[in-house]
């Protein structure tokens, strides 16, 4: 008899538990969604709270910044100023308490940089790497890069580059990327080397992603350029609208620009979009 | 009336993963009556304490049934009406005794104003008077095994089942509860423990069970026992030669082994015989004993026989 | 119910003379007292650090009192077979879970109301200090997070109490305790990670290990459901609905382990 009545109790329970369940995980679900960036306390403080598991809690936030990222993005929420401040501060504190884990870098690298155009804020990461992972080519080569793509300051991307170039492992032609960047900088070609390095050194596949769809429309960028230049040799000025070079031939068919812009000629003979190749505008 | 009862019970425990099983008890039967005082006795292992576990309801036999004044055990109110003391019990280290005891009779459905006279009766019975509002982690072994006796009585139950009660216990611990299971005994409980200590089996028992490897090996009343001594004297010889073993008991005696000689039992009848036959031959009497076999002698021989 | 009382009272007892209590208590006002100090070394958002840092402080040291007295008070029993003693009386398996988890029930309370009170003076202290920065701040989404972190010691016991039936050794209930608060603490990050990674199409992650996070979600708790640190540091509005959705949520989630823990143990022996 007793037993009759818990064993009710026990499946009632279950039944009640089974619904409760849904939606609690539905209600955490627009919780987690609503919820501001979590403040990161200084690492100072994590260091201590730690208590000696620094591995392990750098990588229980890594998790978090990861999930709190692809959330907003899932959600189709642009990251707001304050979020980014969570996802610099947090890379910045995980990059603390374990110095030496390269995830945290890459992402800084593909958020910072390419994401939230803050490449100070992701150079600022990197050097920690530079510092502690001094074996590794590749943290002065993304600071290299950061500094020459984003930032045009040409002449700290070559010291990095050349920084890089030295180190074991890396590829050859970084020596002559190093010097070719103190004069042509400017250049399209130059920035297409430079993400074709890029793309082969990356397994971060959001990182990869941005990096091929670059790569597609500097390549097209490129195109446009030389046929430009081929135009310019032969009539010695340049074409009034960049469709003459389809229409006299220089071009079998003009380029797409994968983030969705229009090409346009630029009075000091470049070629640019519309799109300024920029992410947000074409969505993801 | 019949308050305890085992039938052909066996149990074996599974000590762990990867580990042979141990038979604890097998085919065991006995019956224990009201208002009797049974005593369980056997060696190490023998499986003493897993037979009073079962009859408690904590460990469930594998085959066979227990009852408990003719039913089986079931539920929780059979309890009422025993006091458990287990093997060396450990009890709350910050609780106090009085504390303890009131937990004790609320959980038997007493009041609270029953409970402390009973509780104040209990503690100075067993002289703990001084120390019933201290944390049981001062207690000393001897005075926590009193302490578990006054846990085990404080409901006055009438069947009292005790898993050694004399362990750990000094000579004045000793007799102290010696008197109060005699006291209890004259009060009609019927009272059912194990022991080691045979000699407070032999005083305080109307029936004892001699458990051996998991079985009942033999059953007497103390009236057996004490039979066995009856009407005979028992002198101590130096050993004796066949031919005067074979003299002495065409005369009416009987010899056995005992101590580097022998011990002859005569018939006070007889008597004068034996004697003249002993001061013929010369068989020097080195002194006298009042038993036969003593609970020990008994105890040693079948449980040497059964190793054989 | 007298019985389960009185077992609770006993079980209340034996925990709250245990001499840990003191290191807990000691190691809470540390943390209290390092939060004062430390406060001003934050330029802006005292108060949420102060919240933060408080409620960090009673959620430890709760976790101290659960996994380190709390599993003492049933595993004890069972190892030192006191359990023999306390079952010889009219007593069932069932009212013995139970009276055992009211008993480390009012122990962690009382424990966690006087470690709550030693907090809130301290916020107090810290928002007389600096007045300035506490403008969301409200005692009562203070104290909400503080019961909410009680509700989750109340899961935590019953998880101890479930499988402390199971074994009889004490330190392997304590280690699944640990565990499944290691789990069920990070469970929600571990499930949302899953799904975006899964939206995104960018790793392959098996079918079977998704499916093995979802079944394991539901046998172990939520635990961050009951977490409104973020809510009370930062003074954000919170809905009645989910205070009694998390509310019930423990609660059921509890009353199934105790449930479960009752049947276990009524089978069980005793040796």
């Amino acid at each position: 008899m007793r037993y009759w009545v818990r064993a009710l109790c026990l499946s009632l329970a279950l039944l009640i538990y089974y619904n409760l369940f849904g939606v609690v995980w539905e209600d955490r679900g627009t919780v987690r969604k609503n919820a501001p960036a979590a403040y990161i306390l200084p690492s100072e403080f994590t260091r201590v709270l730690a208590f000696g598991q620094h591995g392990l809690l750098s990588d229980f936030l890594f998790l978090k910044t990861l999930t709190f990222v692809g959330g907003r993005s899932q959600s189709d929420e642009a990251m707001a100023e304050d979020d980014w401040l969570f996802v610099h501060k947090s890379l910045g504190v995980i990059t603390d308490l374990d110095p030496y884990f390269v995830d945290p870098y890459m992402l800084a690298e593909g958020l910072l940089a390419w994401d939230a155009r803050r490449p100070e804020e992701a150079n600022e990461i990197l050097r920690k790497g530079v510092k502690y992972r001094d074996w590794d080519w590749r943290f002065p080569f993304f600071i290299g890069f950061n500094s020459y793509y984003f930032l045009q300051d040409y002449e700290t991307a070559a010291t990095y580059i050349m920084q890089a170039s030295k180190l074991p492992g890396s590829p050859e032609y970084l020596k002559t990327l190093g010097a070719r960047l103190a004069y042509y900088g400017g250049k399209s070609k130059t920035a297409l080397l430079f993400l074709k390095q890029m793309l082969a050194e990356t397994d971060e596949p959001l990182l990869r992603r941005r990096l091929a769809m670059r790569l597609e429309a500097l390549e097209g960028a490129v195109q446009i350029e030389e046929a430009l230049d081929r135009y310019h040799e032969k009539r010695g000025q340049m074409p009034e609208r960049l469709g003459d070079l389809v229409a006299a031939g220089y071009l079998l068919v003009m380029p797409k620009d994968p983030y969705g812009g229009e090409w346009v000629l630029m009075k000091s003979g470049r070629v640019f979009s519309t799109s300024k190749f920029a992410e947000s505008e074409s969505g993801h | 009336m019949i308050e305890v009862e085992v039938r052909d019970v066996a149990k074996t425990y599974n000590p762990g993963l990867f580990k042979k099983n141990v038979r604890a008890v097998n085919g065991l039967s006995f019956k224990v009556n009201g208002g009797e005082v049974f005593g369980l006795i056997g060696p190490n292992g023998a499986g003493k304490s897993t037979t009073i576990r079962m009859v408690m309801g904590l460990v469930r036999p594998d085959v066979g049934r227990i009852l408990f004044r003719g039913k089986e055990l079931s539920g929780t109110s059979f309890r009422r009406e025993i006091g458990y003391l287990p093997e060396n019990p450990y009890l709350y280290d910050h609780l106090t005794l009085e504390e303890l005891l009131f937990f004790a009779g609320r959980t038997s459905g007493m009041e609270k104003k029953e409970i402390r006279l009973r509780a104040e009766e209990l503690v100075e019975r067993l002289c703990l008077t001084d120390v019933h509002a201290r944390p049981l982690r001062t207690f000393s072994k001897g005075m926590l095994q009193r302490a578990g006796i006054c846990f085990a009585l404080l409901h006055d139950p009438s069947t009292l089942i005790l898993d050694e009660p004399m362990s750990g216990l000094d000579p004045v611990g000793r007799k102290m509860v010696f008197d109060l299971v005699m006291e209890l005994k004259r009060q009609g409980k019927t009272i059912f423990f194990c022991s080691h200590i045979l000699n407070d089996v032999e005083r305080l028992c109307d029936r004892i069970g001699l458990l051996n490897k998991g079985c009942l090996v033999r059953e007497f009343s103390r009236n057996e026992l004490l039979q066995i001594n009856d009407g005979l004297l028992f002198l101590e010889t130096r050993i004796l030669e066949l031919v005067e073993i074979e003299q002495i008991e065409q005369l009416g005696g009987r010899v056995r082994e005992f101590e580097g000689g022998h011990l002859v039992a005569i018939p006070t009848e007889e008597y004068f015989s034996l004697n003249r036959y002993f001061e013929q031959s010369g068989i020097p009497v080195k002194g006298g004993r009042s038993e036969w076999l003593s609970l020990e002698d008994l105890f040693v021989e079948i449980v040497q026989e059964q190793a054989r | 119910m007298k019985t389960i009382y009185a077992l609770a009272v006993i079980t209340f007892k034996e925990g709250i003379r245990n001499r840990a209590l003191f290191g807990v208590a000691f190691l809470a006002l540390f943390l209290f007292g390092l939060n004062i100090t430390v406060a001003g070394f934050f330029m802006r958002d005292i108060g949420k650090v102060t919240v933060d840092m408080n409620l960090s402080a009673i959620s430890f040291a709760g976790l101290l009192l659960v996994f380190f007295v709390g599993v003492n008070l049933m595993g004890k029993d069972i190892d030192r077979k006191t359990i023999q003693l306390v079952l010889s009386k009219p007593l069932s398996r069932g009212q013995y879970v139970w009276g055992k988890y009211l008993g480390i029930l009012f122990f962690v309370s009382v424990s966690l109301l006087l470690l709550l009170a030693f907090s809130t003076s301290t916020v107090l202290l810290v928002k007389l200090l600096y007045a300035n920065y506490f403008i969301g701040f409200s005692f009562w989404l203070f104290w909400v997070a503080g019961f909410f972190v009680l509700l989750k010691l109340w899961v935590l016991s019953a998880i101890m109490i479930f499988f402390s039936s199971l074994t009889s050794n004490s330190l392997l209930a304590l280690i699944f305790t640990l565990s499944s608060y290691v789990v069920g603490v990070s469970i929600e990050e571990v499930v949302y990670y899953l799904q975006t990674e899964l939206a995104g199409q960018e790793r392959m992650i098996s079918d079977s290990l998704v499916s093995f996070v979802h079944v394991v979600s539901y046998f172990l708790p939520n635990l961050a459901v009951f977490d409104f640190t973020v809510e009370a540091a930062h003074g954000l509005p919170l809905s009645l609905e989910r205070l009694i959705l998390s509310f019930g949520y423990g609660v059921v989630y509890a009353v199934i382990l105790l449930l479960l823990a009752s049947f276990v143990f009524t089978r069980r022996e005793f040796n």
